[in-house]
Formats: structure tokens, C-alpha cells, sequence
């Protein structure tokens, strides 16, 4: 079992939030959306969307450039600035090259020019919610395996950064000062207390989690 | 003349030794101020009334103490009339030492000469002052008016009443004989008589009479001379060659009256003065010797019929003369303006013509009419305007035919003229109407305006054709916007349209719903439409229609057409829209060109403020006039005082990429709209532009 790896399975869940100031074309993509199997939220105003959006709601953003008083660039920032992560597919009537390439900088999944046909749309809604999901599971196998390092006593912690570089239960002992013996119960209880069922499973982990390796031994050793 | 000083009333002398010393010493200024025309007039007043009493005492009666002709007194009097009022003391002065000198020589107590001196001078007095209150130009004696105020004032008045005092002085001091009413008469007859003859005489040939004899043709001058031989020698066979008795034949006495006559009318007031004053002195004289036609019994009574006589002649000659001189100036003046209006009908730089109302025949025209219609005047003469297709449109013809004839006159009547050629030139017609021979006819003027029309139309060309450009250029500038305002219709229609297909595609066909999904479609193709629509009427390249227009309205549908550039740049709209507005008078496409170009250029001044600081309002308002005015204002950095006015001028540019037209452009619009587009600076920040546009008469469509 890998619960930290991204899973092969396409989510066909999740919300669409969708914003646009022209009441014509919010009503039209939401109908499009909800036809082609999508649940949609529509907002007709930045203001409304920022003021009722649940950041745990798994599924993406679609949101229009040109809005009076605050842009989708604006929204996007306002975003990023409250920690909320959200794959964000900007839509414009009005697709002039600076303002998409600040978009697609700003981590926009993508920047489509009005009119555009279904698929492009789809497309990008259905990119939109895996990247969504991809974050969101990242998110979360990095939280769960956070949660397990934290039970780690400091020793074992130490040793766990030994094993992450690659090294021997001996070289370990004697990086540690200790004996071979010690070592190996020490990683019994740290495969035992991540969930690791093998050492490449306890380094995808420790990877995951941002754990560095020891740094390289004395040259005695 | 010193005595003159001193005796002048004064009422400041007596006050005091050092007021008294100021007013001698502003006398001496003032004296010493007048000109030497002044002293020569005083001299010469001095000799005439000297050698007028010597003469008036040659016509004298004893025992009566009054003159039958005693000229002094109006000697006197012309020479006030001839001298400014400021200098008349000095003259009445000078007569002074003439009269005690001529007086006192024949044995005359001082009291009387003195009283004497005083009705002299009273009566001449009373003639000069009433006559300058009523004329206040100086006697010419050539109208009725002037003739009159003499002989009320100068010959009837003044010795009236001077007579009363004279005959009250007489008696009191008891010198000669006669009852006070007696003496009343004689001396009022023998001044009236002498008025009449001296002071038109003396004013007529002061006024000129030497030059005007020199200045005569010679012609001229001859008659004078055989009407005075022919006068002379008749008033002597008349007056002083026959012995006055029962014998005398008064008929006689008429004639000098063709003499007169002749004189009145060749000669004016100055020879029928000049002929009076010789007869009156041959008949006096006469008469006052016992010659003459007269029936009478002494010498005395003849000379009193003599009196009454030359009174009676004189008066009418005198008015006869004044008519005379007065229809020569009038036919003077008559020549003179015929003779200015015929050099300017000949020279006059525009084509002129005097036409038969009745019929539009020709009657005459001048030298710039035949050059513009390529006729001769022989030619055209006697032809009507419409036999010779003067006028390009026949309606214009009868149009200005009845208004001259309605009205009497017309002016900047425009009118297209043919020529003989047959090329059309446009030109501006006045005509006034005027008698022709007992014909009613109009004299016109037609003034060519064919290249000033042209530059005018050029003119007006070339500035719609910027004011087009400017609009094209603005909507360039909007051109993202309007993409925007075209791809949101677009968006929903083909989303529609494919969530319907998706629809269809699996099978789940609600009809309501595909209904309201082709409902939707519909609206908004509708919409796409309109835009297309309005974007094609404001490129389009139009003629200027005014009509009644809803300012709310306009300034909706220039938010509409630039809502997409205001989206993009995050611009916060405030509209005021008060409903109930007066409609506006103005063509729609160029009053959307300028709310455009102030959304646009409101939206510029706000591109450096902060996002959510962009704000604009756009108000509508009723002006007291009956019109309204529409304001954009932004919240920008504002306008320095100094520019505010420049801002209107043609390639004035606070933009980098600015051409500078757009505000004088849209000023010039609605100047030409009858309204005013002005800007003010904001209380706190920024600029607000102000259009505002004139009622127009009728209600909305």
C-alpha cells in the first residue's frame, strides 16, 4: 500500500466555482457544465465568490479576467495570499498575450479566449480538477506522513535520516556511536511507526515529507 | 472799456478788500484773454452806432424827440447776434462813448441820453438773448424758422417792450413833447422798420458776402449790378422826385415791388435785404423831405405812412427770400443724393438692377451686371427676369418677387442666378422697392457668394471628415473593448448551443429546457447584433441629423460600448441617471463620439491610480435652460489650471500616444450642437468634463 503516491484513477468529482460579471455568458457555462456531468457554483462578482468559497471543496476555478473593480489576475492573488490553493482556468474576452502570460505565471492551469468551444473548455475543467486533486492528495500524504514523523523519538529520527542517504545498519552504528544491534531495533520501530512496509516505501516518504539525508560521514569510516 | 470793467454787475464786489482784488484780477485776465476781434468789433460797433444816430437824427421830427428810422438800436442788436453772449458787454460798452458823443452834440439833457442809452441797449439786449434761446445756430435768415424767430423776437418783442421804457423814460423827465401812447408808437415803428432792415442786411453779408460776390460767375454779378441801377433809379423816380400832394398817383408805390421780387428770388435773403435796406432809405429819405407818393398832409405823417408801407413789403420779401433759399437747398440736397445714388448704382462693386415688379422687366442695370450675366444692357433691357432664365430656380424668382412686394424690401436673400452661358453661380440678393416714373420697381443688389459658399462646403467637408476620423480613431483605441463586447454574446451563444447538443447527446431532450436554451440563444444573438449595429452607425460616415435624443440613454449605450475597456481596467462606474430628463437636440453618432471620448480619456487619467481607486461617475442633469447636461467625472491626478483651456485646442496631447484632436474635436461638435463642453478640477481629486447640449423642441419620439 502507497497512500503518499498520486493515484492513476481520474477524479470526475469536484465543484466547479465559476465567476463572470456577464449574467448572458455565467448562465450559458453553467448549463454547459452541468450538462456535461459537472456541479457548478456560479458567482456573478469576485466579491460574492471570495465571500462564500469553501478552500476544502475538492474541484477547480473557472474565472473571467475583465470584472469591474477586482480582476481575475486579483482574485488569483488574493487567493494565493489567504494559502488557499485552487487550479484556477482563467477565461477572457479580451485575450491579449501580457495578461495571459502573467496568468499562466501565476499558476494558472489555463487561459482560454472567448468564445471558446466545449472541448477546450472541458478540457481544461477536467485538467483543472486533476491538478485540484493532485494538490489536494499531495497536500494530504504529506500532512499524513508529517503526522507519523512527528510520533518519531529524535534518535529514531536520526537514524531515519542515516537511512534515507543510503547507509548500512553498521556504518550507522558507527556514525551514532552505538552498536549494529541497537540500529536495527531502532528501524523496526520507525518502519513500524511510518507504515512502511519496505525501506524504498520509508524513503518515498521521507522524501515526500521533505526529509534531507545525513550529511556524508567522516572519512575513518 | 475800462468803464466796461467797472460797471459789469459782479455779485462778489463789496465782500471784501481781497475778494474784490481776485475778481479785478480775473477781470483783467479775461480781458486781456479776448482776441483782438473782440476790440475791432467793439470799435467798429462804436463808429456804426455813431454814424447810425447821425443818420437817425437826419430822420428825425422836431419837436418829436424820436427818429422815424433810428438805426443804432439794431446796429446794436446784429452785432450782438454776430458775438459770443461772453462778449456782448464789451460791444454794449463801446457803444457807450458813441452814443453820449452823438447825443450830447445835439443838446440832449444827460438823464435822457443815459435813459436812452438804457432802452437801446435793453431792446437789443432782449432780441439777441431770445433769439439764441430758440436758435442756437447763428442767423442765416434762409428758412422759415429762422425768419420767424426774427421777426418775433428780434423785430417785434424787443422794440415793443425796449418802446415802453423808452416812451416811460421820455415822459418822466419831461423832454420834448407827446402822450406816453403816442411816443409807444413812433418809437415803435421806427425800430421794427429799422430791425428789419438793418440786422438781416448786416448778418446776411457777415455771414460770407464778400467771398460769395467774389466767388459769382460773372454772370451773376452783372444782374446784381443791373438790378441795382434798375432799383436805385426806380426808388428815386419814385420816392424822391416827386413832390408828395393830391396829385400823387399811390399806385405808384408798388414799383419796386417786381424789383424786390427779383431780388428775393435770384438773389436770396442777402440780395432781398440789400434791396430793402436801399428802397426803405430812398423812401425815408423822400418822405421825410415831403417827396414821394404819399397823400398826406405834413412831411411827419408821410413819413409814418412810409413806415407802415415798407414794413408791410418787407416782412414778405424777407419770407419769400427765406422760402426761396430753402427749396434751393432742397433741391440742392434732392440733386446731390440722385447724383450719389446714380455714381453708386453705376460703381458699385456688385451687380445691380432696377427690375418692374409687376412683370420682372429690366429697366436698368449696371456695368457688374452685365459682366455677370454675360448680357449688354441693350440686350436685356426690356426683357423679363423669366424670358431671359435669370434665375435657376424659378421658385426663387417668385418667391423674391411677392416678399419684395409684401414686405418692400429684401435682404440676404440667397439665390442661384444662370448666365447667359448657362453656368449657375449662388449669390446673395437685397432689393429694396422704389417708384420708377410712377411704376412700382425694385432696385436689387446681388452680391456673388459662390467661392465663399465653396470654401464654406469645403470647409464643412474637411471638418466632418475629421470629425470621422477622430471617431474611427477612437474606436480603434476601443477596439479591444468592443472585441469584448462582441465575444460575450458570442461565448454564451455557442455555449448555449452545445449544452443543447450535449443535451441531445445524451438522450435527456427536456423541451422546456431546450426552449429556454434557444430563448437564451436568441438574446443573445440580439445583442451581438445591436453592437454590430451601433458599431456600424458610429463607423459609418453619416450626414449630421439632429433629433430629439434621451442623454440618459446615450450615455447607457456608450457604457455598453465601452464596457469591456472599463472592465479591464477594474474601473469603478457611478451612474446618476435621473429619469424624467428633457430631450436634447443633437445627431446621435457624434454626441456618442463625444461621451466616448471622455469615458476614454477619463479611463486614461485613471490608468497610474491604485487598483479599486478608479472611479467614475457619469451624471445627468436638467439645466434651468430646458437642456441637460451630462459630467464624467474621474478621479484621476487632475488638470493644472493652466491647461484646463489649452486641453480644447487641436494637437494639444498630455498622452504619450496622444494625437491631441479628440477634445477639440468634441468641442467642436458641440459647438456645433448649440451646446458647451468645458472641464473643471474636482473639490478633492481629479477632473470632470462637462457637455452640455440644448432642449430640443419636441418631446421623444
Amino acid at each position: 500500500m502507497t497512500p503518499a503516491v498520486i493515484p492513476a484513477v481520474i477524479p470526475t468529482g469536484g465543484t466547479v466555482f465559476l465567476v463572470d460579471d456577464d449574467p448572458g455568458v455565467l448562465k450559458a457555462l453553467t448549463r454547459l457544465l452541468r450538462v456535461s456531468g459537472r456541479e457548478v457554483r456560479a458567482f456573478a462578482s469576485p466579491q460574492a465568490f471570495l465571500s462564500e468559497h469553501d478552500p476544502a471543496a475538492p474541484g477547480c476555478l473557472v474565472l473571467d479576467v475583465a470584472m469591474p473593480l477586482r480582476s481575475g489576475l486579483e482574485v488569483q492573488q488574493d487567493l494565493a495570499a489567504s494559502g488557499v490553493e485552487r487550479a484556477v482556468v482563467f477565461i477572457s474576452g479580451q485575450g491579449d498575450v501580457p495578461t495571459s502570460v502573467r496568468a499562466m505565471k501565476a499558476g494558472a492551469v489555463d487561459f482560454l479566449t472567448k468564445p471558446f468551444d466545449d472541448s477546450q473548455l472541458l478540457a481544461a475543467v477536467q485538467a483543472a480538477i486533476e491538478r485540484d486533486d493532485v494538490m489536494r492528495r499531495t497536500r494530504a500524504g504529506r500532512q499524513a506522513v508529517e503526522r507519523k514523523l512527528a510520533t518519531l523519538t529524535s534518535r529514531e529520527r536520526q537514524v531515519l535520516e542515516h537511512l534515507v542517504a543510503g547507509r548500512l545498519n553498521k556504518h550507522i552504528a558507527a556514525a551514532l556511536g552505538t552498536v549494529e544491534k541497537t540500529i536495527k531495533v531502532h528501524r523496526g520501530r520507525i518502519m513500524h511507526k511510518m507504515g512502511a512496509t519496505s525501506l524504498v516505501g520509508l524513503v518515498r516518504m521521507a522524501d515526500l515529507a521533505g526529509i534531507r539525508p545525513a550529511p556524508a560521514l567522516s572519512p575513518r569510516d | 472799456m475800462s468803464q466796461g470793467t467797472q460797471t459789469r454787475p459782479s455779485p462778489d464786489i463789496g465782500r471784501g478788500l481781497p475778494a474784490s482784488l481776485r475778481k479785478l484780477t480775473i477781470l483783467k485776465g479775461r480781458l486781456g484773454e479776448r482776441s483782438p476781434d473782440t476790440w475791432r468789433a467793439a470799435l467798429l460797433v462804436a463808429i456804426a452806432y455813431y454814424v447810425g444816430a447821425k443818420v437817425g437824427f437826419a430822420f428825425t421830427f422836431e419837436p418829436h424827440p424820436i427818429s422815424t428810422l433810428w438805426l443804432p438800436n439794431a446796429l446794436l442788436l446784429a452785432a450782438l447776434l454776430l458775438s459770443p453772449a461772453s462778449s456782448w458787454w464789451v460791444l454794449l460798452a463801446a457803444a457807450l462813448p458813441a452814443h453820449l458823443a452823438a447825443e450830447l452834440q445835439s443838446g440832449v439833457p444827460l438823464v435822457m441820453v443815459l435813459g436812452w442809452f438804457a432802452s437801446n441797449c435793453t431792446e437789443a439786449l432782449i432780441g439777441a438773448a431770445c433769439i439764441r434761446r430758440f436758435c442756437a445756430a447763428p442767423l442765416r435768415f434762409d428758412s422759415f424758422r429762422d425768419v420767424g424767430v426774427f421777426l418775433i423776437f428780434g423785430s417785434l418783442l424787443g422794440p415793443l417792450l425796449s418802446s415802453f421804457l423808452d416812451a416811460a423814460l421820455v415822459t418822466a423827465i419831461g423832454w420834448g413833447e407827446g402822450a406816453y401812447w403816442q411816443l409807444v408808437r413812433l418809437r415803435f415803428l421806427s425800430n421794427v422798420l429799422a430791425a428789419l432792415i438793418v440786422v438781416p442786411f448786416v448778418l446776411t453779408w457777415a455771414a460770407g458776402g464778400i467771398a460769395a460776390v467774389r466767388g459769382a460767375p460773372a454772370r451773376h454779378r452783372a444782374e446784381a449790378l443791373a438790378l441795382s441801377c434798375c432799383l436805385i433809379a426806380v426808388g428815386i423816380a419814385i420816392f424822391d422826385r416827386q413832390e408828395a400832394g393830391p396829385s400823387t398817383a399811390p399806385a405808384l408805390l408798388y414799383a419796386p415791388l417786381p424789383f424786390l421780387l427779383w431780388a428775393a428770388v435770384r438773389f436770396g435773403t442777402r440780395g432781398a435785404s440789400t434791396a430793402i435796406l436801399a428802397m426803405v432809405l430812398l423812401a425815408i429819405w423822400g418822405a421825410t423831405h415831403g417827396q414821394g407818393p404819399f397823400v398826406t398832409s405834413s412831411p411827419e405823417e408821410n413819413a409814418r405812412s412810409v413806415q407802415f408801407f415798407l414794413i408791410a413789403m418787407s416782412v414778405p420779401i424777407l419770407l419769400l427770400a427765406a422760402a426761396m433759399e430753402e427749396r434751393r437747398k432742397a433741391i440742392g440736397a434732392l440733386e446731390l443724393s440722385e447724383e450719389r445714388l446714380a455714381t453708386a448704382f453705376r460703381s458699385s462693386p456688385d451687380p445691380m438692377m432696377i427690375v418692374r415688379l409687376s412683370d420682372g422687366v429690366l429697366l436698368d442695370a449696371n456695368a457688374r451686371w452685365e459682366a455677370m450675366f454675360g448680357y449688354t444692357l441693350e440686350e436685356a433691357m426690356g426683357r423679363s427676369a423669366a424670358d431671359l432664365a435669370l434665375y435657376a430656380n424659378d421658385e426663387d424668382r417668385r418667391h423674391s418677387f411677392e416678399r419684395i412686394a409684401k414686405y418692400g424690401g429684401i435682404r440676404d436673400f440667397e439665390v442661384e442666378v444662370r448666365d447667359r452661358t448657362g453656368s449657375v453661380r449662388e449669390t446673395v440678393l437685397a432689393a429694396e422697392t422704389c417708384e420708377v416714373g410712377g411704376v412700382a420697381c425694385f432696385i436689387g443688389t446681388l452680391h456673388d457668394v459662390t467661392a465663399q459658399r465653396g470654401a464654406e462646403r469645403e470647409a464643412k467637408e474637411q471638418r466632418a471628415q475629421l470629425t470621422h476620423l477622430t471617431r474611427v480613431a477612437l474606436l480603434g483605441q476601443l477596439s479591444g473593448a468592443l472585441a469584448h463586447e462582441l465575444n460575450q454574446p458570442l461565448t454564451a451563444i455557442l455555449s448555449n448551443a452545445q449544452a443543447a447538443l450535449h443535451f441531445l447527446a445524451a438522450n435527456r431532450v427536456d423541451p422546456d429546457e431546450l426552449r429556454e436554451i434557444l430563448g437564451d440563444i436568441v438574446s443573445e444573438n440580439q445583442r451581438a447584433s445591436e453592437v454590430i449595429r451601433r458599431l456600424r452607425a458610429l463607423f459609418k460616415r453619416g450626414e449630421t441629423q439632429f433629433q430629439p435624443l434621451d442623454a440618459n440613454d446615450l450615455v447607457r449605450e456608450a457604457l455598453d460600448l465601452a464596457h469591456g475597456d472599463l472592465a479591464a481596467r477594474n474601473i469603478d462606474i457611478t451612474t446618476e441617471l435621473p429619469s424624467g430628463l428633457p430631450a436634447v437636440r443633437g445627431d446621435r453618432v457624434q454626441v456618442q463620439q463625444v461621451l466616448l471620448n471622455l469615458l476614454v480619456n477619463a479611463c486614461e487619467a485613471m490608468s497610474q491610480n491604485e487598483a479599486g481607486e478608479r472611479k467614475l461617475t457619469i451624471s445627468t442633469q436638467a439645466l434651468t435652460d430646458g437642456g441637460v447636461r451630462v459630467s464624467v467625472a474621474d478621479n484621476g491626478p487632475g488638470i493644472p489650471e493652466d491647461r484646463q483651456t489649452r486641453l480644447f485646442e487641436p494637437f494639444f496631447t498630455t498622452k504619450p500616444q496622444g494625437l491631441g484632436l479628440g477634445l477639440s474635436i468634441s468641442r467642436a461638435i458641440v459647438t456645433a450642437h448649440g451646446g458647451r463642453l468645458w472641464s473643471t478640477n474636482n473639490p478633492r481629486r481629479g477632473t470632470t468634463f462637462h457637455v452640455s447640449l440644448p432642449r430640443h423642441a419636441g418631446a421623444l419620439p
